[in-house]
């Protein structure tokens, strides 16, 4: 459960053509935001194999951020259009397994938007704080199939 | 009071075991049979398509 | 050289793969002409006290099938794999859960309340759960102790070759046998008994492009028997099956639900499968695709239908 000494592990998948830039900008500019987050770079957020949110998971993150360009910015097209495809699906899935939503975010952040990208990290590591820590296979109260 | 074990009892599909006692005499007292399996079919195709049960009972047993 | 020593064991499983061995037909006899059966419950009278009396590594090869969901598999899979020289997780109960592995879905206590208590066919006033010990009076009886999650057989003991299947397909047994006889074994880990390719590869079925509008359920299409049933929107996990069984269930219009589990480097075929299906999801918009995503029942428990214990996350959390 959440305790006043708990800080979340985020990892986040960042796009290198937007999302990533814009984590870069945030820091340029000198933005305050939570240190939880260890930030991954892939090419494009559509090469986020839902493997990697699952192993994320099983190993030790509280939560997982996929983050890519705005749908029509995409470096590659579409590449952002089958992440936001395989999140719905993803999310799905994780939820018959028992991980909160809040858990796993899907975002589209642009290399100008440094302040989006610091609100988001913000947001997060408090929403991840109050669910407590994640601990694959571990019995919650209530909920899912039972 | 002697006991026969017998463990596993074989050429069946699934598992038992079966706990034979006797009296001085070697009389058959009493005789338990145990089935130490569970795999728990009834509860785990609950929330499952019902498409999907016929494949998935037919692996109570495959013999 | 003498005769091998060979053994057949199962855990939490049907039976249905001893019955594949036997359905390597008459070859059975030449299997009897290179190896002697020292333990297999099925066929044979062997107990476990004969198998206790063996020396360690007496048994050329054991045959493991099911997955470990009490006690006893646990004892078994430790002794035998003491008295093995080779020890194989044979069929997919054993290699990821299988079957028995759904129950990962649920809780321990929800299984036995369910079994035990709920089913309208039960007569148990007393609410009787079985018990690890208890006395009657002609002395103690013991049961083994349900676990909490299904484990795989590799999550217990050493193994040294995986062979998948539900059951796995007898022309592959008779292949894995013949490669035991002649000595000639692969390396250690490695899958025998299947292809490297996908289910796709040796399905006949008529492949173009992948873009899917509508998934179906079953009484709601008739598939064209040529097409692919992916392309036609019925879930086949095809794609990300490993294949060797010869394309069985969708030659015979049902699709693949992923027996032969994951291809090489892929760890988790579940999530593998999200990635391919939301892949051929025909929508533009989130609301488009939440709309066709929507109509596929039960994901998790089709994707993983073979394979929840062996997966990254292994069990729900909340059952």
């Amino acid at each position: 459960m959440a305790t006043a000494d708990f800080e979340p592990r985020i990892i986040g998948f960042l796009c290198n053509w937007c999302s990533y830039a814009g984590a870069d900008l945030a820091g340029v500019a000198r933005l305050q935001y939570p240190p939880n987050v260890r930030i991954i770079r892939v090419m494009c957020s559509g090469r986020v194999d839902p493997q990697f949110v699952f192993k994320a998971l099983a190993e030790g993150a509280d939560g997982v951020l996929v983050a890519g360009c705005h749908p029509g910015d995409c470096h590659y097209a579409d590449g952002n259009y089958k992440t936001m495809r395989r999140f719905h699906l993803m999310k799905k899935v994780l939820a018959q397994l028992g991980v909160e939503e809040e858990r796993v975010r899907l975002e589209w952040i642009s290399a100008a938007e440094a302040n989006l990208f610091a609100r988001i990290m913000q947001e997060f590591t408090e929403e991840l704080r109050r669910l407590g820590p994640f601990k694959p296979g571990r019995k919650l109260a209530a909920g899912g199939e039972g | 009071m002697r006991r026969i074990t017998i463990d596993p009892i074989t050429r069946l599909e699934g598992h038992g075991k079966i706990n034979i006692f006797l009296d001085d005499t070697g009389a058959v007292k009493n005789v338990y049979f145990q089935v130490p399996e569970l795999r728990g079919f009834e509860k785990f195709v609950e929330g499952r398509p019902a498409e999907e049960v016929p494949q998935i009972v037919s692996r109570i047993c495959g013999v | 050289m003498g005769k091998l020593k060979i053994a057949s064991y199962w855990a939490a499983a049907c039976g249905g793969c001893d019955v594949a061995i036997l359905d390597i037909h008459e070859k059975i006899v030449d299997v009897a002409n290179i190896a002697d059966i020292v333990f297999w419950p099925v066929a044979t009278d062997f107990k476990e006290k004969d198998v206790e009396g063996y020396p360690d590594g007496y048994i050329d090869v054991t045959l493991f099938h099911g997955a470990i969901r009490n006690s006893e598999n646990e004892h078994y899979a430790q002794l035998l794999r003491r008295k093995s020289k080779v020890l194989v997780a044979f069929g997919s109960c054993s290699m990821m859960g299988g079957i028995p592995g759904l129950a990962n879905f649920k809780s321990r206590d929800g299984i036995l309340s369910r079994v035990y208590l709920e089913s309208p066919s039960t007569q148990n006033r007393e609410g009787v759960l079985p018990q690890t010990r208890v006395e009657v009076p002609e002395g103690e009886l013991e049961l083994p102790y349900f676990y909490e999650d299904v484990k795989t057989l590799a999550d217990v003991v050493d193994v040294d070759y995986f062979m998948p299947g539900c059951p796995p397909a007898p022309h592959q047994i008779w292949a894995v046998l013949q490669v035991i006889a002649s000595g000639n074994l692969p390396p250690k880990g490695a899958v025998v008994g299947a292809s490297d390719k996908s289910l796709c590869d040796e399905c006949p079925r008529v492949k173009t492009e992948k873009k899917v509008k509508k998934f179906y359920r079953p009484h709601e299409i008739i598939p064209d028997p040529e097409k692919c049933l992916l392309e036609q929107g019925i879930v086949c996990m095809g794609p990300v099956t490993r294949g060797g069984c010869g394309a069985q269930c969708t030659r015979a219009n049902m699709p693949c639900r992923g027996c032969y589990g994951p291809l090489d480097g892929v760890v988790d075929q579940g999530a593998k499968f999200v990635s391919t299906l939301a892949s051929i999801v025909d929508a533009d918009t989130p609301e488009e695709a939440e709309e066709i995503i929507g109509k596929i029942v039960d994901p998790a428990g089709t994707f993983y239908r073979f394979g929840l214990p062996g997966s990254l996350l292994r069990r729900a959390r909340n059952a």
